[in-house]
């Protein structure tokens, strides 16, 4: 018996709401396109959520104060997976959210005005650290207590996940809101640029071409319940999360190992909390950045894994680009959403296998009966997560 | 149980390798820089030169942890930290900001907040769980309960620290929130932690929790307490993050910002003064003085108003 999931919420480049980023997902339609919102000297392929602050804090009635964007998405999807919940007191609530950018957004357009020694706005200083955009959350949602906040570059949110699971396998809490959300910002854009890893053209996940990344923003939150919770809230489970494990690499501080070493150990102490046969997987959500690195890594930790049988697998990241500390909990929700509605996820552009490995992801939307889903979110400093979705009661 | 096996803080004050340190600590001076040991005793010399001050403090606690608890390796690495590695983010910033063309990336490889969990690891070739919590004023507490988590779970050998790191900008941020007279600081703290007490443990961790948006800290606090049962004058000495103002009287804490100066993970020092308290059999800190050695610490991290952090040390022996 795993961990029941009973709401999901998603923001992405690709929609508003879970149920606009399924539409997306099922019309092959990505949302990566020139960058409007965010100011970069040149023309520059992002994943950007298609609102403004403005607009944002409109739709969640805030008033018109200083506000990082990695909060304000962080509280569109918590909302949305929060639902009708309420706060109460006999059940143990926590939210545990994950960023790497924080508040970094705001800070970058008024760093230089802060050396100057001009005087700021308090309201904005306030907005940077990463604690905060979770604790504005949590306001929202009237949650206090347990509020926490992870970062670990691009596995953030699994991480998240995998928390709050062990808080509620451990008796802490009774129920967690878990997740990540990440702005986009000239800071990371920049940053990816600099290692040359920022493709000027659509990301080509598993493609023998692929020539890097596109970042984006998002955020994603999913509710995970005990069995006590579901006793007072009588929420629908939509699935379990079954398996978690984190591994290090401990290879280099940003690049992934040849022979996967941190992935695989990562996928496969996931599958054994789970209890989960490798040829029980029925889908892959890969992290499939799109990195030269990173996939010929985690292709090699795939067939580490899975030998040759490697299950339908593809990464999402050509429909939202890479959201960084968000990525894990959109591509959670997309998990969850491969259980429910019975289908394996398409990679957009992909043409040609990887000459090392020969893997090809799937590239249509499939129908299938997906029993347990693997999600695999790798980072920086050699952060390897794998978390396993399952059907409820299987 | 969570025995204490090995810990280690580079701070402001001389806590590296100086046990007993503690005791006689005064007040830190305005202006006060960190002291520093020779690195290269516990970093590659050739690692040393790209590493940031969070770094460099992080990973030489992190081996003199683990060499003062016998240990090769960890069973899982945890990391707390409130800002991060704040000086590649400016330094990258800076970049950014003022240079146009081709920018070097080491400053943006650095300055993710898991940098520190991620170079200890590197450090140590440690292949196991890796965690870096973020929770401003409650990121040691928040690194800490996961450790406990982790030994509860069966994980052995935990080294779990906290950092930060004080850059010149920082006092600008100051200023402008209205805060004129901090005195921000920069320090690591590591503990090896296991549920095997080894021969140079000598304090336990009782129990560790943080709560954010909370009100009635005191109301907090006493359940707290109920539940471990222990009572107040259970505790030998309080060390509080600021001061306390509660109408409770029965409360009597040190501010332990005086002597580490402050920044959002300084919790961490305070445990090490406890330790360090507790393992010397001292009778007295500060105006505190008992009759008998010091047995039974409080940590009472209040530093954010609406976040607690309570972290209660004993001795073994009590």
């Amino acid at each position: 018996m795993g961990v029941a999931i009973t709401g999901i919420g998603a923001i992405s480049a690709i929609g508003n709401t879970v149920e606009s980023n399924l539409a997306c997902l099922l019309n092959g339609q990505t949302g990566i396109a020139t960058a409007n919102l965010l100011k970069h000297p040149k023309p520059i392929l992002t994943g950007e959520v298609k609102l403004t602050n403005s607009a944002i804090k409109e739709k969640l009635d805030l008033p018109d104060t200083p506000n990082s964007r990695t909060a304000l998405l962080g509280m569109m999807a918590a909302k949305e997976a929060w639902g009708k919940n309420i706060a109460r007191p006999d059940l143990r609530t926590g939210i545990i959210s994950s960023t790497s950018v924080g508040g970094m957004d705001i800070t970058e357009q008024y760093y230089l005005d802060l050396v100057a020694s001009k005087a700021i706005d308090k309201q904005l200083i306030y907005t940077h650290d990463s604690g905060n955009t979770t604790e504005r959350i949590a306001d929202l949602l009237g949650i206090s207590g347990y509020i926490n906040t992870l970062s670990t570059a691009c596995s953030s949110a699994a991480n998240s996940i995998m928390l709050g699971a062990r808080l509620i396998e451990q008796g802490k809490l009774d129920r967690v809101l878990v997740g990540g959300t990440d702005a986009l910002t000239s800071f990371t854009v920049n940053g990816f640029g600099s290692l040359m890893i920022y493709d000027s053209e659509w990301c080509r996940p598993f493609d023998k071409t692929r020539a890097g990344l596109n970042l984006g923003e998002a955020a994603g939150f999913i509710l995970l319940e005990s069995e006590k919770s579901l006793a007072v809230t009588g929420n629908k489970v939509l699935c379990e999360l079954t398996g978690w494990c984190n591994a290090a690499d401990a290879y280099h501080q940003t690049a992934s190992s040849p022979d996967g070493k941190g992935a695989t150990l990562a996928i496969k102490g996931a599958l054994a909390k789970a209890q989960v046969r490798a040829e029980q997987i029925s889908y892959v959500n890969a992290h499939g950045t799109g990195t030269k690195n990173n996939d010929l890594s985690e292709s090699t930790a795939l067939i580490n894994v899975f030998g040759k049988t490697v299950p339908p697998f593809s990464s999402t990241k050509a429909f939202t680009g890479h959201t960084l500390a968000a990525a894990g909990a959109i591509e959670a929700v997309y998990s969850v959403l491969a259980i429910t509605e019975g289908i394996c996820l398409p990679n957009l552009n992909y043409n040609t296998p990887l000459e090392e490995t020969g893997l090809a992801p799937v590239t249509q939307v499939t129908k299938a009966e997906v029993k347990h889903v693997l999600s695999n979110s790798f980072g920086f400093g050699g952060n390897n997560s794998s978390l396993v979705f399952s059907k409820a009661s299987l | 149980m969570y025995y204490i096996n090995g810990s280690s803080t580079i701070s402001h004050q001389a806590s590296f390798r100086n046990p007993g340190f503690a005791k006689n600590m005064q007040p830190l001076a305005k202006g006060s820089e960190v002291v520093k040991p020779d690195y290269k005793e516990f970093i590659d010399a050739k690692l040393i030169r790209r590493m940031s001050q969070i770094l460099r403090m992080s990973i030489a606690t992190s081996v003199d942890c683990l060499a003062q608890a016998n240990e090769k390796n960890a069973g899982a690495i945890v990391v707390g930290t409130g800002l991060g590695c704040l000086q590649d983010t400016e330094k990258f910033l800076q970049t950014i900001k003022t240079v146009e063309g081709l920018i070097p990336p080491t400053s943006f490889i650095q300055s993710t907040h898991n940098t520190i969990s991620g170079q200890i690891s590197l450090v140590l070739g440690n292949h196991n769980y890796n965690m870096t919590h973020t929770q401003n004023s409650l990121s040691f507490e928040r690194a800490l309960e996961d450790a406990t988590l982790l030994l509860d779970e069966g994980t052995d050998n935990v080294l779990i620290g906290a950092a930060d790191e004080a850059i010149p900008v920082l006092d600008t941020f100051a200023k402008n929130l209205g805060h004129h007279n901090e005195d921000l600081t920069s320090g690591a703290t590591f503990l090896s932690l296991s549920n095997k007490r080894a021969k140079s443990g000598k304090v336990i961790i009782e129990a560790c929790e943080a709560n954010g948006r909370v009100e009635k800290h005191h109301e907090h606090l006493k359940h707290f307490l109920e539940r471990n049962e222990v009572a107040f004058g259970d505790m030998d000495l309080i060390l509080s993050i600021a001061p306390i103002s509660d109408e409770n009287t029965e409360i009597k804490a040190i501010d332990i910002t005086k002597y580490s100066g402050q920044y959002l993970t300084n919790a961490a020092f305070a445990v090490q003064v406890a330790i360090d308290l507790i393992s010397n059999r001292s009778h007295s800190f500060a105006s505190i003085n008992n009759q008998s050695p010091i047995k039974r610490v409080l940590v009472y991290n209040n530093l954010i108003p609406g976040n607690l952090g309570l972290t209660l040390l004993r001795s073994i022996e009590a």
